[in-house]
């Protein structure tokens, strides 16, 4: 079992138990395995030496990633040793291999000693969220938005594109093409070009995440995720794109055909 | 050139795709007509175009209507191809009373029944020669393998058979002309309105339009063209003088 504790000082030096240090420690150190390294617990006096046992690479936490701090995983009796009150701490987490029960565990480690809650990951990554949820909710508003001006953009360059065509549409139903052929072919190269456009949107979207995850994973050296562009959004986005091809397609050419068609000339 | 003369099989007018009704010795038959633009129907601020028309055009006529401008000649022609609808009087096309059908019976009359050809061609300018042609059989339901071998021997009767994929910017006034021509009689129509149909044209071209029309009123498709073209009054069977939103003449031309 091993325990994280956060902000330690490390010096180089030679001596004994292992510890492991967190790969962007291990760089900014630089320290590599076999090194000897001396820690200290802030507001504790005792410093010990350790020989570095080996580097691991810190699990991504969006929580965590502004905080520019560093992680190594001590043996927890060499810890022990270093706290001011040796066996107190705050918290501590506990893994579980896969098949054992949390909630007996937890029931056990809090019959351990009074005053000890247990929580499972699953409720703590689940409150450490509201923040994100809260972007996340701006997110879906600003989608909205944006859909919503597209939308009318759309419309308006249907207007536009079918008003340029007026001799065309009046030449049409003069010899008879009727109303609902004009619609469709006015609808169908609506929803075209909201499908091509939806296609272009998504590769866009997908150059995007890539950039956004490229440029901040370098900057704060992590494999966390920025941006994410699941299937359930392309499918979302492209639905709602044909959708609003459809009506602004569907708005653009029946604002054309109930035009008489001998009107149509007119400017 | 234009090698007017043989009209495709197809194209005869043996009534074999007309779908609608029998053969009628009445192609348009029109009293009372009146048009007033503008006020509705009133006297004072509207523009009275036509001022009680009456007027029957029997089957494989062809009828030239002349007349100074502004006088209501393209009116007319409007009211009598059911385009747009009188404020008084009647007009029968083809046996139907125009002011008893919808505007979709209309359409489909016109399609099916009606070829239109404008001064200014009307062609749509991102189809190709022959995509124009097969447009109007595209909406009546021919088959597209009929429609293709349709167009292409239409093309060839109005002598512009190497010029099938070519777009309407890519050809000549006259050439627009002779396509809007092919594309008029597509569906094999009973009757074909023309609206000045050599008013852009050189004298020249106009002949070779002339020809299409002569061969065409030949093979029994009733002519009514509206036109300032003496040559086409000259050919027309019959010459319908208008002067004000009237009749004045009605007879064969003088020769
Ligand atoms: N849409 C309209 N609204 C109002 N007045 C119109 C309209 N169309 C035609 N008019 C008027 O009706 C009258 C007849 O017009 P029409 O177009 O039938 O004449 P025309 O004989 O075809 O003339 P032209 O030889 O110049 O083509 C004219 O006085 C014209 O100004
Ligand atoms: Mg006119």
């Amino acid at each position: 079992m091993f325990i994280a504790l956060l902000g330690v000082l490390l010096l180089p030096l030679p001596v004994d138990p292992g510890i492991l240090v967190e790969r962007r420690l291990a760089e900014e150190l630089p320290a590599s395995v076999g090194d000897t390294v001396i820690a200290r617990v802030l507001g504790g006096t005792a410093e010990r030496a350790f020989v570095v046992a080996g580097i691991f690479e810190r699990a991504p936490d969006p929580n965590r990633i502004a905080r520019n701090d560093y992680e190594v995983r001590f043996h927890l009796p060499d810890l022990e040793q270093m706290l001011p009150d040796h066996d107190r701490v705050d918290r501590f987490a506990i893994e579980l291999r896969s098949g054992a029960d949390p909630e007996a565990t937890a029931r056990w480690v809090e019959s351990l000693a009074f005053g000890t809650q247990v929580y499972e990951s699953v409720t703590l990554a689940d409150r450490s969220s509201t923040t994100f949820r809260v972007v996340s909710r701006f997110h879906d508003a600003i989608g909205l938005v944006t859909l919503l001006a597209s939308g009318i953009f759309l419309l308006c360059l249907m207007v536009i594109r079918v008003d340029g065509r007026r001799p065309d549409v009046r030449t049409m139903r003069l010899i008879g093409v009727s109303r609902r052929t004009i619609v469709s072919a006015v609808v169908a190269e609506a929803v075209l070009i909201a499908a091509v456009a939806s296609v272009l949107g998504v590769a866009m979207g997908a150059v995007l995440t890539f950039g956004v995850n490229t440029y901040f994973g370098a900057y704060y050296d992590t494999t966390l995720r920025f941006a994410i562009l699941s299937p359930r959004i392309v499918v979302v986005a492209a639905s709602l794109g044909v959708a609003l091809g459809l009506i602004a397609g569907g708005l653009a050419a029946v604002r054309i055909v109930r035009v008489p068609p001998q009107r149509l000339g007119e400017r | 050139m234009s090698r007017a003369g043989r009209l495709p099989d197809a194209l005869e007018r043996g009534r074999a795709a007309s779908n609608l009704a029998d053969p009628v010795e009445v192609v348009i038959r029109a009293s009372g007509v009146q048009k007033v633009y503008g006020r509705s129907s009133s006297e004072e601020g509207g523009v009275a175009a036509l001022r009680g028309v009456d007027v029957v055009v029997a089957s494989c006529e062809w009828t030239a209507i002349v007349g100074p401008s502004g006088c209501g000649k393209s009116t007319l022609l409007n009211v009598l191809a059911g385009i747009d609808a009188p404020t008084a009087g009647t007009v029968e096309l083809l046996g139907n009373d125009l002011g008893r059908l919808d505007e979709r019976a209309r359409a489909r009359l016109r399609l099916l029944r009606v070829g239109f050809v404008f001064q200014r061609f009307h062609l749509l300018p991102v189809l190709t020669a022959a995509e124009n042609i097969e447009l109007p059989m595209a909406e009546a339901g021919v088959a597209r393998r009929d429609r293709r071998q349709r167009s292409r021997e239409l093309l060839d009767f109005v002598g512009l058979g190497g010029r099938t994929d070519h777009r309407p910017p890519q050809l000549s006034g006259g050439e627009q002309q002779r396509v809007a021509i092919a594309r008029a009689v597509a569906n094999q129509p009973d009757v074909v309105f023309a609206d000045e149909p050599t008013g852009e044209l050189d004298s020249r071209t106009s002949a070779q339009i002339l020809e299409l029309f002569s061969s065409l009123n030949a093979h029994g498709t009733t002519l009514l063209t509206v036109t300032h073209d003496p040559e086409i009054a000259r050919r027309a069977r019959r010459v319908i003088e208008m002067s004000d939103g009237r009749i004045v003449s009605d007879g064969r031309p003088a020769r």
